[in-house]
């Protein structure tokens, strides 16, 4: 019957003018499978260009759960939360609640990318229950920026309700399980799995295993290391070279120099950065 | 002269998990917003109003606004006006019977709404009088040698020939209210339904007082002196902070649950105390037509409050930056529930150098204790042999330090390694002094970078 109706409604808009508007205005809030969705709601931008293209919206979404699957705990969460932490930080004035960390967030870090030391606020229980109950608190929580949470061993319902609460509170949230998990189901509207890369150790392979939009082929490649580091290490690799061809040594085939790039960064100029000096220097 | 007569009445009273009304002078508080002229008799609140009722708009507004702001929401309130209190007494005993009020008010009331009148009711009957005007009608020596002179004058003040004389309610300096707890409670949650009804009154005394509440004390009796064969204290009780006046009682109410959940009584309990050891004078609150200020949900000194109170204060943590050149000491994790206010802005700018500095070679993750690492001969292993990438960088601090500051001087040399499995690490070498020295290199894990 229903498709009877749309039949005969194709068959008059084509005689008729004001139809085809009518059908042209529908299609625009028509999300097409194959095509990148757009965010209904706020975004923060990852701070990865790479990354942002790919993201429905292109940011993380504010209101909604982002999960992270990651094989270590710890891997990678800085690199990629960090910049739109440290804009939410900026732009709503309050902490960022991390419950339950496998280490020490080390404060003069972050700090020196853009997070605040005061920003941090750190909910450290080991049961579950707790960490859940301790991630809905933040969350129903007017004054918090973002919410970053381990949960190895929750689920699914209880996502859910983190993810409502996180709606609710127009709130980012960041959950972080382990990578077993890819294959089950998830409430989250975004899922991302990180992977290193096996050719290239300073990069992140981001496989982005639920978005709205068509699945992606590729994974996304991000530097590993922050620009710092990865000046850091250039400049290493250069000086290492340097003193092998000093003493005279072939310069292993491995070591190319076309890889050893050394990035110039102003704030040596500027800021006590000793360690930056030394790494040049000697 | 011009009284207001309250009183409330339950519909289903008597039933034990029925609603309850706040505590009489809990009730009486929340009168003294209207009038400071607010006194019970016998059942019923009476108000006297001829001073401030223009304050108010008038008679009317005045007892449409005390009926609007019902301070028992479950309960039925009744409200009746009249000249003297003895009138407005009576005829609000004839609302609650409803009966229909008499045409010449007070001499046709009947007699039964005398309280002075109700020993002798039946004596009276007999003589023919039923209505207030009857006894009145009597002659007075007669009257007060038969029934004594307390009938007369209640007639006199019911006429308002003589002045009437009353207890005023006062608001106390400190709130401090007592109940008996309706059955022995054996667990401490059980208590909570007795302490909403004493948060309940507490609420209407800071009101009353434009205070906020900042500490509580609440207290219950224990009812036995020993148990298995130990002397048990006469009161047990929990003291529950917030770090904002609050007369919100949602919050303070979440709180002494929490701590509640986490008591145990060492003996069933009886009477129930609470009591505010800290008010401050309550601001209101500011408020904004900006949507941005006006996000919904708590606020965060609530939520930190809160963690704390079940997980524990230790739990909750923030940092401070600290002026220090050992990465383990670099930043000191605080309880979030004892953050200072404000610290002193000299002290936040120094800190906030030291956190600015481009710090970039620290590890964004840091091991609560460095661990120990595995040697394979001359390389440190962690996860597969470690090759060093950057370094070495060269601490030495901490020699001034006793047995709280690290024990002994940290002399070490850090470096950026790389794992084959983990990626780059952060190690150091501890460099022992000369005369420590045992020859032996250790090699150290304090950081991941990812």
């Amino acid at each position: 019957m229903e498709y009877c109706i749309k039949i005969q409604l194709t068959v008059f808009a084509m005689g008729l003018p004001f139809l085809d508007s009518f059908f042209a205005a529908a299609g625009r809030g028509v999300w097409h499978a194959d095509e990148l969705g757009l965010a209904d709601a706020q975004v923060v931008a990852t701070g990865h260009a790479a990354l942002d293209a790919e993201l429905p919206g292109g940011g993380w979404p504010v209101g909604a759960m982002t999960e992270l699957l990651q094989a270590a705990p710890e891997a990678h969460v800085w690199r990629l939360l960090l910049p739109a932490l440290a804009q939410a930080v900026q732009a709503r004035g309050g902490p960022v609640v991390l419950v339950g960390p496998p280490f020490e967030p080390c404060g003069p870090s972050l700090a020196a990318q853009g997070l605040p030391v005061e920003a941090l606020m750190w909910v450290r229980s080991e049961a579950p229950a707790a960490r859940l109950w301790a991630c809905e608190q933040a969350l129903r929580c007017a004054d918090v920026a973002a919410v970053v949470a381990w949960l190895p061993q929750a689920r699914v319902a209880e996502l859910r309700r983190l993810q409502l609460a996180a709606a609710q509170h127009e709130l980012l949230l960041f959950v972080c399980r382990p990578d077993s998990v890819a294959l089950s189901a998830s409430p989250a509207r975004l899922r991302l799995r990180t992977d290193r890369c096996e050719a290239d150790a300073s990069q992140i392979a981001l496989h982005i295993l639920k978005r709205r939009g068509p699945p992606l082929a590729s994974p996304v490649m991000l530097p590993a290391r922050n620009e710092r580091m990865a000046a850091l290490l250039a400049a290493a690799r250069v000086r290492r070279k340097l003193r092998l061809q000093q003493q005279g040594t072939v310069v292993e085939a491995g070591e190319t120099a076309t890889s050893a790039k050394v990035v110039r960064i102003d704030a040596w100029k500027g800021g006590p950065g000793a360690l930056d000096r030394l790494a040049v220097a000697t | 002269m011009h009284w207001i007569a309250l009183r409330w009445l339950l519909d289903d009273a008597g039933t034990p998990e029925g609603p309850v009304l706040p505590t009489p002078e809990a009730i009486g508080w929340w009168a003294l917003r209207y009038t400071p002229h607010v006194a019970w008799q016998d059942e019923a609140l009476m108000l006297e109003v001829s001073a401030c009722e223009r304050l108010w708009g008038g008679r009317l507004q005045l007892m449409r606004l005390l009926l609007a702001d019902n301070p028992a929401p479950d309960a039925r309130m009744l409200g009746t006006q009249g000249a003297t209190s003895l009138i407005a007494l009576a005829r609000l005993r004839l609302f609650a019977r409803e009966e229909k009020r008499p045409q010449d008010v007070p001499a046709g009331l009947p007699l039964d709404t005398l309280s002075a009148a109700r020993a002798h009711l039946d004596l009276l009957a007999r003589l023919g009088c039923r209505t207030w005007g009857d006894v009145a009608s009597l002659p007075r020596g007669g009257l007060t040698r038969r029934f004594g002179a307390e009938l007369r004058d209640a007639l006199d003040a019911a006429w308002g020939l003589r002045p009437e004389s009353h207890a005023w309610l006062t608001l106390p300096d400190v709130f401090e209210q007592k109940l008996e707890l309706p059955a022995l409670a054996e667990t401490a949650p059980e208590l909570m339904w007795s302490a909403n009804r004493l948060l309940a009154s507490l609420q209407l005394w800071l009101r009353a007082r434009q205070r906020g509440a900042r500490a509580l004390e609440l207290q219950w009796t224990l009812d036995l002196k020993r148990f298995n064969g130990v002397n048990l204290p006469p009161h047990q009780q929990v003291t529950v902070r917030t770090a904002e006046p609050t007369q919100d009682m949602a919050h303070l109410r979440r709180l002494i649950s929490e701590k509640l959940a986490l008591t145990t009584l060492s003996a069933p309990a009886s009477w129930l105390r609470l009591r505010t050891l800290e008010t401050d004078p309550w601001a209101g609150a500011s408020t904004s037509f900006l949507p941005e200020d006006n996000r919904k949900g708590d606020r965060l000194h609530e939520m930190v409050e809160r963690l704390s109170v079940r997980l524990g204060p230790s739990q909750v943590l923030v940092p401070s930056a600290q002026a220090d050149h050992r990465p383990e000491r670099k930043q000191a994790w605080r309880p979030a529930l004892h953050k200072d206010k404000a610290p002193p802005d000299k002290a936040r700018r120094q800190a906030q150098a030291a956190a600015s500095q481009p710090d970039a070679i620290y590890p964004p993750w840091l091991l609560p204790e460095p661990l120990r690492l595995e040697m394979d001969g001359e390389r440190p292993c962690y996860r597969g042999t470690l090759s060093r990438l950057v370094g070495p960088q060269r601490v030495e601090a901490g020699w001034w330090g006793d047995k709280e500051e690290g024990g002994q001087p940290a002399m070490r040399d850090y470096y950026v390694a790389e794992s084959p499995e983990a990626g780059l690490v952060w190690i150091f070498r501890e460099r022992p002094a000369a005369r420590f020295s045992s020859g032996e290199v250790r090699w150290y894990l304090q950081g991941f970078y990812a």
